[in-house]
């Protein structure tokens, strides 16, 4: 069996990239590893419920009109149609530095501005010059990493103000320790603050049975449970892959999707040094409000500090407490206020000492759940109580999304080193999604896209 | 096909892209671009688009033709002759 073009990887950019191909050439295969599509942002069952195993909120808001706006553009390079999809806008997010300063945010930019104006009165001329230099940049020119940390403290000359504006887009898309690429702090202050945040009425199973039904009408075809083991090659030209159980596919071209050293790996080349990766913990609490319990409802997003100095790193500790984002899924325009809340809680995590204990099941399990108590107490600081309330919880380390998205050490943004052309010196093979470097749901999916476009189409 | 019926190819593939498009006052000697909010990647469909229906493989080098639907015209007529 010899198809046009094999998608290597079923989450976002995988979907998106073999969406775009099958609108014009049927026969795209994608292959995935696991039983169901989505990868990072995919789901699980527990007590005959639904769980997102990654959704916080989709960056990049655009009203249906605006036809420029990232969204709207992916939307019709995938030949989506916006009606068919309902989407909530946030409430309103913020940064919370304890014990210093807090902004708030939403989906209206004034409201920062407003904010930054009243607690920030002696920055505000300087922001209003960062909102220029941001105007200024092509962040999709290709260039090497600038430091947008240093940047923007010297447009700013405040330390705590550039912290804060960093916290949310660190963590909602930095693969850096303690810094961010300029390009990719661009692409994330437009995302989030210029643009902002939403999320499907339903949930990320809707959206990728829609994706997959649209998929499977242009004819695209996809293979779960089938995971690729070594990629074929010669002379810089890749043929097929070699599957688990030793059927080979062959192929005229490829788009990998699963990471930049994993696709090395199945080629047999060298990876390059390792670099530190960023490894989280995810923990999700299902909630019943009483009377006692005032978790705020006008909140979607808290991003928080409470150390003196904000730092985005791979901690020593297993979790680093210190920071982490507090996100409440029922708190979007349109959702009906449910019986049950969920409140989801995110740190950084060192992925080594996860998986020093992994294999001692018992030690795993009870360190999950003094850290899930660890950042219940953390969050209670900054939301108020909720622990008596609470009727289930469940939270995943870096281990757990090595194990279901085979990325190394777990990091969900992937390696330090992007590679923004996709080109890694094959002619028919390129890379998409997270090491292409556009993060988050409409990152890679717009990654998958511009890949097959730039690289692909003119070949099919 | 005649010139007309590349205009409505032209037309009717742009309504495709877009169902929301606006050909009420589209001039027929002016960038498609700046009048329907079109961008480079909206033109890499017209491009697949051609080549899915009618086999054209449009070149790179090419593609400014595409410019207007004028344009469109004077390069695709003889392109699509027999179609
Ligand atoms: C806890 C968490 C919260 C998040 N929150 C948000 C959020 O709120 N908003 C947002 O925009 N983004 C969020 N993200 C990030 C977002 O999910 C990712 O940036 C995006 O989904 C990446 O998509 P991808 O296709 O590049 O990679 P992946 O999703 O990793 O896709 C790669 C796929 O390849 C498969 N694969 C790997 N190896 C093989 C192989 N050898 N053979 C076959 N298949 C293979 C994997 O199983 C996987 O399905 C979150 C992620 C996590 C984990």
């Amino acid at each position: 069996m010899k198809v046009p073009l094999l998608v290597i990887g079923g989450g976002l950019s995988g979907l998106a990239a073999a969406v775009r191909a099958a609108r014009f050439v049927p026969e795209v295969l994608i292959i995935e590893k696991h039983s169901r599509l989505g990868g990072l942002n995919s789901y699980f069952y527990r007590n005959k419920t639904l769980y997102e195993t990654g959704l916080h909120a989709i960056t990049n808001y655009a009203p249906p009109g605006e036809k420029s706006a990232p969204l709207n553009r992916l939307f019709r390079q995938l030949k989506l149609k916006r009606k068919d999809f309902s989407f909530c806008q946030q409430q309103q997010s913020e940064v919370t530095f304890l014990g210093c300063e807090s902004l708030l945010f939403s989906n209206d930019f004034n409201l920062l501005l407003e904010q930054i104006n009243s607690k920030f009165p002696q920055c505000i001329d300087n922001f209003q010059k960062l909102l220029l230099f941001i105007n200024s940049i092509n962040p999709f020119l290709p260039s090497p990493f600038r430091s947008a940390k240093r940047k923007i403290n010297e447009i700013l000359g405040d330390k705590l103000l550039t912290d804060m504006l960093l916290c949310p887009l660190m963590f909602y898309g930095s693969s850096h320790e303690n810094d961010m690429d300029m390009n990719q702090f661009v692409i994330m202050f437009q995302a989030i603050y210029l643009q902002g945040m939403f999320r499907p009425l339903g949930t990320i199973k809707n959206f990728l049975d829609h994706l997959h039904r649209h998929y499977h009408s242009f004819g695209g075809k996809l293979r779960k449970n089938t995971e690729a083991i070594k990629l074929l090659h010669k002379n810089n030209t890749v043929y097929g892959v070699e599957l688990k159980n030793g059927e080979i596919i062959e192929c005229e071209q490829m788009v990998s999707t699963i990471g930049l050293d994993e696709t090395k790996k199945l080629l047999s080349k060298k990876v390059s040094p390792a670099q530190p990766r960023l490894g989280f913990t995810e923990t999700i609490y299902e909630i019943k409000p009483e009377k006692t319990c005032s978790l705020p409802r006008d909140k979607t997003i808290i991003f928080y500090n409470n150390s003196n100095e904000f730092s985005y790193k791979n901690p020593d500790e297993f979790v680093d407490h210190s920071s982490g984002v507090i996100c409440f899924p029922g708190n979007f325009q349109g959702i009906e206020r449910k019986e049950v809340v969920e409140v989801r809680a995110t740190h950084l995590a060192n992925y080594t000492r996860w998986k020093s204990i992994a294999s001692c099941r018992d030690e795993y399990l009870a360190l999950k759940r003094r850290t899930s108590r660890k950042t219940v107490t953390n969050l209670e600081n900054i939301v108020g109580s909720f622990n008596s309330n609470i009727v289930y919880e469940n939270s995943f380390t870096p281990v757990t999304i090595e194990r279901y998205t085979a990325k190394i050490g777990g990091a969900i943004y992937g390696s330090p080193v992007k590679v923004k052309d996709g080109d890694i010196g094959f002619k028919n093979l390129f890379l998409a999604g997270t090491d292409q470097g556009f993060l988050g749901i409409v990152g890679s999916m717009l990654s998958g896209v511009s890949i097959v476009n730039q690289h692909i189409l003119a070949k099919l | 096909m005649t010139s007309e019926e590349v205009k409505d190819l032209i037309l009717e593939i742009i309504e495709d892209i877009d169902d929301e498009a606006d050909f009420e006052n589209l001039k027929a000697d002016a960038p498609l671009r700046d009048q329907l909010d079109l961008d480079s990647m909206d033109f890499l469909d017209i491009v697949m688009e051609l080549r899915k229906r009618h086999q054209l493989q449009i070149p790179e080098e090419d593609y400014p033709n595409l410019a207007t639907l004028d344009s469109c015209v004077t390069y695709l007529e003889p392109l699509l002759k027999d179609a």
